[in-house]
């Protein structure tokens, strides 16, 4: 009598189904993703019970570091290009047509507007390491005030493409500011953005039960 | 390590004739799952699925007329000033103001709230206003909120502080509210609250609008 040996499994397996899997997700991920803004500074945005969710359409950011410092940020290269071009012109900074194409991908930013030239000329190792100081405001003086003038031109500019059809809205002005901001750091920017006539604006918030209370 | 190729027959047969040897029809899929399960990790990793919750804020005109302004009923009237550690202090109305202090705690600023909108409730009902309804024709609604509360962060509040009172408002369902500058009168105030609050409009006029 023949001995019974045990039918050995061969030690592949069908990888088919896997990566049939694996594809799906991959494919789905790159669809649906947007990639992360490189953000120069953690914050930390305060809870609360509000679901409304930020809104597609084009948003233009106003930070607010615990220290009070304040960066902007607006999605739309053409709008950015417009208004790089705009801020160059009008306040003879000289820009290279180059440093006006880096400034349209740059991101989130936070310089003074003497020192931005040079802050676009460095490399991103380099603009890590740039000691930036937030873009000034002058809540007294709305016509000195850095921030008015981004904020309004950036404004002008987005409403320009809209008109020109390239972009479908207008900008959604939205302030992220870190829980731990002072409040004067904040009415700052609200007053500004009262100042300019930006009376509609929005907060973000994380969701409330996500972080742990305090 | 990845080699899995089987072996797909062919090759050498006991003392048979050379055949040419087939080729296998697996392929191995090792190195592409690799490279599937690399981006999709990288895909992960970079995209902002959730998308941040947002609050929206109206601010009041910056130029506010003294005549432009609708009266409100003194006792109607909720001041919340936002202090340094998570404290509130509040009053009622503006003459005879007594300072209280509370936290953002759900019996702290909620309770007070809530306490207030009772007794407006009890006295005077629901606020009316004026809007236009459907037809475009002004007309008298009475489903507005009971108070008004007025919230002013202080100096050394911090930005949750405020969110946290927006957050009691939405929670409160209370209807109208503002975010005004405190007056120096209120700072005061806080200092010293036996000191009472000699309630000045003009000041409060010029604290909102500047």
């Amino acid at each position: 009598m023949p001995k019974h040996k045990p039918k050995r499994g061969s030690p592949l397996v069908d990888m088919t189904a896997m990566t049939d899997v694996a594809f799906l997700l991959l494919t789905f991920f790159m669809l649906t993703a947007k990639m992360k803004p490189t953000e120069t500074v953690v914050i930390d945005t305060p809870s609360s019970i509000s679901e409304t969710k930020l809104p597609d359409a084009g948003t233009l950011t106003i930070f607010v570091d615990p220290e009070g410092r304040i960066f902007l940020d607006m999605v739309g290269n053409h709008t950015r290009f417009s208004l790089i071009k705009e801020i160059s012109d009008a306040h003879s900074l000289g820009l290279s047509q180059q440093d006006m194409v880096t400034f349209s991908n740059l991101g989130m930013f936070g310089v003074p507007r003497n020192q931005l030239g040079s802050y676009i000329r460095e490399d991103i190792a380099g603009r890590a390491e740039f000691k930036v100081e937030g873009i000034p405001v002058d809540t007294a003086d709305i016509n000195k005030s850095e921030l008015a003038d981004w904020v309004h031109r950036a404004r002008l500019a987005q409403f320009r493409m809209k008109q020109d059809g390239k972009v479908t809205d207008e900008y959604v002005i939205v302030v992220k500011a870190d829980k731990n901001t002072p409040y004067p750091a904040v009415q700052k920017v609200i007053n500004t953005l009262t100042d300019i006539n930006v009376n509609k604006f929005n907060l973000i918030t994380s969701m409330e039960g996500a972080e742990k209370k305090e | 390590m990845a080699e899995i190729a089987q072996d797909g027959g062919g090759g050498r047969k006991k003392g048979g004739k050379v055949r040419s040897k087939k080729m296998s029809t697996r392929i191995d899929f090792t190195p592409m799952v690799d490279l599937g399960f690399l981006l999709i990790t990288f895909f992960m990793l970079t995209t902002t699925l959730a998308k941040p919750n947002i609050l929206a804020l109206v601010m009041p005109e910056k130029d506010i007329k003294l005549e432009d302004v609708e009266p409100v009923k003194e006792s109607k009237v909720l001041t919340l000033l936002l202090g340094a550690d998570d404290k509130v202090y509040w009053y009622e109305g503006i003459s005879d103001a007594k300072l209280d202090s509370t936290d953002y705690a759900a019996e702290g600023l909620r309770s007070v709230i809530l306490n207030k909108m009772d007794r407006v409730k009890e006295q005077f009902g629901l606020q009316t206003y004026k809007r236009k309804n459907k037809e475009g024709v002004e007309e008298e609604f009475n489903d507005g909120s009971y108070i008004n509360v007025i919230i002013k962060p202080m100096k050394d509040s911090r930005y949750k502080n405020l969110v946290d009172a927006l957050d009691e408002m939405a929670i409160c369902k209370v209807r109208y509210y503002v975010i005004l500058d405190v007056s120096k009168l209120e700072e005061q105030f806080v200092k010293n609250p036996a000191g009472g609050l000699k309630f000045n409009v003009e000041e409060q006029v010029e604290a909102a609008t500047n």
